[in-house]
């Protein structure tokens, strides 16, 4: 699909978001939960991710970057917020009125329950996660975009909005002090 | 464990899939119509605004007297008034409007300049007049 046919369309009709929302949803939340590890984390800095993105696409120029990496960067930028202010974090389910919230409840519950038992079979993948989150923000960040999401080094650099000699460096760095950390877990 | 060894570790192992989502499509209506409710109140800037435009009309009606002079007659007999009007609202006008162009920067997706600067002229127009009243108040 044509992403700046989309954009206009969502400025044409804001109604449209839902396309976006559509295409985006799930691989960012993806990249969320295998950055957090926990469900309720992942589903408050999501929808945060996409209510920020919904208000803000129509300043959004095509030319720079595309949605997708417009997308991971505001969900990245939201873990860090989310992670440094969570004590005065408001929930964004108590902020959002959602229509028929009895059966939202029940869908997330049905979700959570699903991404769990997920989340458990991969024991592995928990340790590793577990190790990443002692090491600084940046670290986590590359190594994340580039082991867990499989993206290639000028895509997370675009992300990161850093150079790829930079990045190159970081996951260097950031490699070894992972290695070390599992070794002592 | 070597280093090579550990990256292809990291490649290679199973990482948690997201199955479709069932709240997916009630929050994509939720977002949509969410109403943008801004926590911070702008009415109380129109106080200082409404004191420096009054100053301004008298600059320009009274003859023999300009902004500049008018400033500082209110620093004069006024004084926690003025500092309140002409230091500490523009101070904040410029900090916010700063914190306001950094994060819609982020937000647009880092733009070029000439195409971001459409976006934020308010906000630059905002933080040069508040830098005018600032430097006639203060030299």
């Amino acid at each position: 699909m044509d992403e700046t046919d989309l954009l206009n369309r969502i400025r044409d009709k804001p109604e449209n978001f839902g396309e976006l929302f559509k295409l985006y949803y799930q691989p960012i939340f993806g990249y969320i939960l295998r950055r957090t590890g926990s469900f309720d984390d992942t589903a408050d800095i999501a929808a945060d991710t996409f209510l920020k993105a919904f208000r803000n696409i129509h300043n959004f120029r095509y030319t720079c970057i595309s949605v997708k990496v417009w997308l991971y960067r505001i969900a990245t930028n939201e873990m860090n917020l989310y992670f440094r202010f969570k004590q005065k974090h408001n929930s964004i389910f108590k902020r959002l009125s959602i229509e028929e919230n009895e059966i939202f409840k029940n869908l997330i519950s049905d979700d959570r329950k699903e991404i769990e038992s997920e989340l458990l079979k991969h024991e592995q993948f928990m340790s590793v996660l577990k190790a990443l989150k002692m090491l600084p923000v940046k670290y986590q960040e590359a190594i994340a975009l580039r082991y867990f999401e499989g993206k290639e080094n000028r895509e997370i650099a675009e992300i990161m909005n850093i150079n790829e000699g930079t990045l190159k460096s970081l996951l260097s760095r950031g490699i070894e002090k992972l290695r070390q950390k599992c070794n002592q877990i | 464990m070597e280093k090579e060894n550990f990256e292809k570790k990291l490649s290679d192992m199973t990482k948690p899939e997201i199955p479709d989502l069932k709240h997916e499509d009630l929050l994509a209506g939720a977002i949509i119509n969410a109403k943008d409710k801004s926590i911070v109140g702008w009415w109380w800037l129109s106080a200082p605004a409404f004191v420096i435009l009054m100053l301004m009309m008298k600059s320009v009606f009274m003859s023999g007297t300009t902004l500049i002079s008018n400033i500082h007659e209110m620093e004069s007999t006024q004084k926690y008034m003025s500092i309140i009007f002409f230091l500490i609202s523009p101070l904040i006008l410029i900090i916010i409007n700063a914190f306001t162009i950094k994060r819609i920067h982020f937000l647009s997706g880092s733009p070029k300049l000439v195409n971001f600067l459409g976006t934020v002229w308010y906000n630059v127009l905002i933080i040069i007049l508040s830098l005018l009243i600032l430097i006639i108040y203060l030299f």
